[in-house]
């Protein structure tokens, strides 16, 4: 199943993510998720960021924040809405807001 | 004899998500205008500390105006730096966030403040909620 997952909130725990097992997993952080890709939380970065997934980040979201989304973590993909519509209807067959 | 309210308006909740630090901000910087109401030299004095999560409101160069179309959570803390409010962001918290004064809007310079943001231990601000009248928490 091609599985695409979004992220909207900063939580240091997700059960229902950290349970999901699939052949192709993508993590869409979007809203106060972006903080996954940019904090390293006590010098840790986000466990999210260790998952076998293929994990993005909404530019929008990343600039209304304060954050530079050339400072991300290199494991992240930084989308626009354009590329975010891009992702949804070419890269995966379901998605789940978590 | 004159009667001074202090107001602490505690915010632990990350911007944008939701609307509770831009109240927490637009709740503090309208208490100000409530002396207009009160009898001669009563008044309040508002005070924002950021703990939590709620120091992410502080990071500099927020851009929601452009991304959003919406006043970002810095134009805020600006105009309640030039209103000259206390604001007080935790240290321990920005610590671990790898936050320093230099990612956090400490001033209003660029459009006119002399008040200067705080950074104080947790415990400092727990004085400040043993000194406030009322606490607000959002």
């Amino acid at each position: 199943m091609k599985l695409g997952v979004f992220v909207n909130q900063y939580t240091k725990t997700n059960s229902t993510l950290d349970r999901i097992k699939t052949d192709n997993l993508g993590i869409i952080l979007v809203q106060n998720g972006v903080y996954h890709a940019a904090l390293k939380e006590n010098g840790k970065d986000s466990d999210i960021l260790s998952k076998a997934a293929k994990v993005y980040a909404l530019s929008e979201d990343v600039i209304s924040r304060g954050l530079s989304p050339d400072k991300l973590d290199k494991k992240v993909t930084v989308v626009d809405y354009n590329g975010l519509v891009d992702v949804i209807f070419n890269d995966y067959e379901k998605f789940i807001w978590l | 004899m004159a009667t001074i309210k202090k107001l602490l308006f505690l915010v632990d909740k990350p911007p944008y998500k939701s609307e509770n630090s831009r109240l927490a901000l637009t709740h503090a910087i309208a208490s100000q205008t409530v002396e207009i109401h009160l009898e001669d030299e009563d008044n309040v004095e508002p005070v924002l500390a950021f703990v939590g999560d709620g120091v992410l409101n502080c990071i500099k160069g927020q851009k929601a105006l452009d991304a959003y179309g919406i006043t970002s959570l810095e134009a805020h803390i600006k105009n309640a730096l030039l209103l000259d409010l206390k604001v007080i962001f935790c240290k321990e918290d920005l610590d671990k966030f790898g936050l320093t004064e230099d990612n956090v809007i400490m001033d209003a310079e660029d459009i006119g403040g002399d008040m200067i943001a705080n950074i104080l231990p947790f415990a400092d601000i727990l004085g400040e909620m043993e000194a406030a009248d009322h606490i607000l928490h959002f």
